[in-house]
């Protein structure tokens, strides 16, 4: 049987089908919330974030159509933009220095399935096309849960060059990311 | 081919434009394919992370916020209790993931169902030919009141396949205010994960029941707190109820 498209079962989450909403869940629980973990450095912390998106989703909070791109896209999107809230309001439990190590060794990391493996080698190998600036800005916009206007005030450029060098980065990512995808290996020599 | 459209990208992906703005931007999206694109390849940066096991019970309590959303107050203490009303089924024990608040006759009947299932193990156990029967271990324990709370409390635990399934009832229960839930915890060496809330009926009584997948903890002990509100993740109110169980069971 054909797997239902992640849009079409948004449309269903639409009209209240809970079934629906718990399989979007299941899709995107694992790559959401280890991205919110790396992101936030906090389990509970990704918990809540994830929770948010999902109660947006729910309640159609920013609504999806594929006219935005990929919904997996837009879902991170607004795992992103719920961690960097959390990470402002600073709403980190105050857990004693030596029950956090505790907690993060605690199968804090799964095997990798094939899937899962293969993204990242991807994805790996497209950040590695980036200059060391762009995988900087990258990093910070994404994994750091910087907003752009913190980044222009840590590195000390003006707001309007870090949105264009994020902007730069990511459409390079999408190209390198392309070939990666289309080509298999891509020849480290070649230009972008 | 970048326009003054192209240029809002980064802020939209930051959350930063507003409504006029926002809407603007996601008709250019229809229309841009190069901005599409790269939307589209921030859906793989995830993959740059290590994959990470969610929190033990993440989704049941993930679920039970986002449907809760619609579902509060229900007018359970408006309603007669009907002695003839039927049982839930057996499958809603193994739903899996859910918590849900049950009204006390709901939840003694899911309370028998599951002893139920105990009880039809340990009559196969005895019959030298019965097939092999899963390995299911019950458990009852009274919950103790804090000082200067005058609720009372039991917890069943019923190990089931790896899987636990917990059911709390409460009684004579102080009524909550705002916001204010009672929340069930698990914990194991003083580190609690929350197993879902109530908030009491008008007769005072609540019950949650909760549903853990893979259990491999060995849970010491079970305690109920009066928290500010829903969905902590950690206690910040006082323990109200709190009881040992026996973390090999």
């Amino acid at each position: 049987m054909e797997k239902i498209s992640d849009a079409l079962l948004y449309e269903r989450v639409r009209g209240k089908d809970k079934a629906a909403l718990e399989e979007l869940y299941d899709r995107y629980e694992k790559m959401l919330f280890s991205y919110l973990c790396k992101m936030t450095g906090d389990r509970d912390l990704a918990e809540e974030a994830l929770q948010e998106v999902f109660v947006k989703v729910w309640r159609g909070v920013g609504s999806y159509d594929e006219s935005k791109g990929k919904f997996v896209a837009w879902l991170v999107t607004m795992s992103r933009n719920a961690a960097v809230d959390l990470i402002r309001k600073q709403k980190k439990p105050s857990v004693p220095l030596d029950e956090i190590a505790e907690v993060e060794s605690t199968d804090s990391s799964v095997e990798e399935t094939a899937e899962w493996q293969e993204k990242s080698e991807q994805i790996h190998q497209a950040v590695r096309h980036l200059s060391e600036e762009q995988q900087k800005m990258v990093h910070l916009f994404y994994f750091k849960g910087y907003t752009h206007e913190t980044i222009a005030e840590k590195c000390g450029i003006p707001l309007g060059t870090v949105k264009s060098r994020i902007r730069l980065a990511l459409k390079k990512l999408k190209t390198s990311l392309q070939m990666v995808q289309e080509g298999g290996v891509l020849d480290d020599k070649r230009e972008l | 081919m970048t326009n003054a459209n192209c240029d809002q990208l980064i802020d939209y992906l930051n959350g930063t434009l507003n409504e006029e703005e926002q809407k603007q931007f996601e008709a250019h999206l229809a229309e841009c394919p190069e901005c599409r694109e790269i939307v589209d390849a921030t859906g793989e940066l995830p993959y740059l992370a290590d994959p990470a096991a969610p929190n033990p019970g993440m989704k049941a309590r993930i679920l039970d916020a986002v449907f809760d959303e619609e579902e509060q107050p229900a007018p359970l203490a408006e309603e007669p209790i009907k002695r003839d009303k039927p049982a839930p089924p057996a499958a809603m024990a193994k739903r899996g993931f859910r918590t849900s608040k049950w009204t006390p006759l709901v939840a003694a009947a899911l309370l028998v169902s599951l002893l139920g299932n105990a009880y039809a193990f340990y009559e196969l156990s005895d019959q030298p030919d019965a097939p092999a029967a899963p390995e299911v271990a019950f458990e009852t324990v009274d919950l103790q009141a804090s000082e200067a709370f005058e609720g009372t409390g039991t917890a069943a635990l019923v190990h089931e396949e790896g899987a636990l399934n917990l059911l709390v009832q409460a009684n004579q229960l102080e009524p909550t205010s705002g916001d204010q839930v009672y929340q069930v915890w698990l914990l194991k060496d003083g580190q609690p994960i929350p197993t879902g809330a109530f908030t009491p009926s008008q007769e005072n009584e609540g019950a949650v029941f909760f549903s853990l997948e893979e259990d491999t903890e060995g849970w010491d002990t079970i305690a109920v707190t009066l928290e500010p509100n829903r969905g902590n993740t950690a206690p910040q109110g006082e323990i109200v109820l709190s009881a040992a169980i026996d973390p090999e069971a």
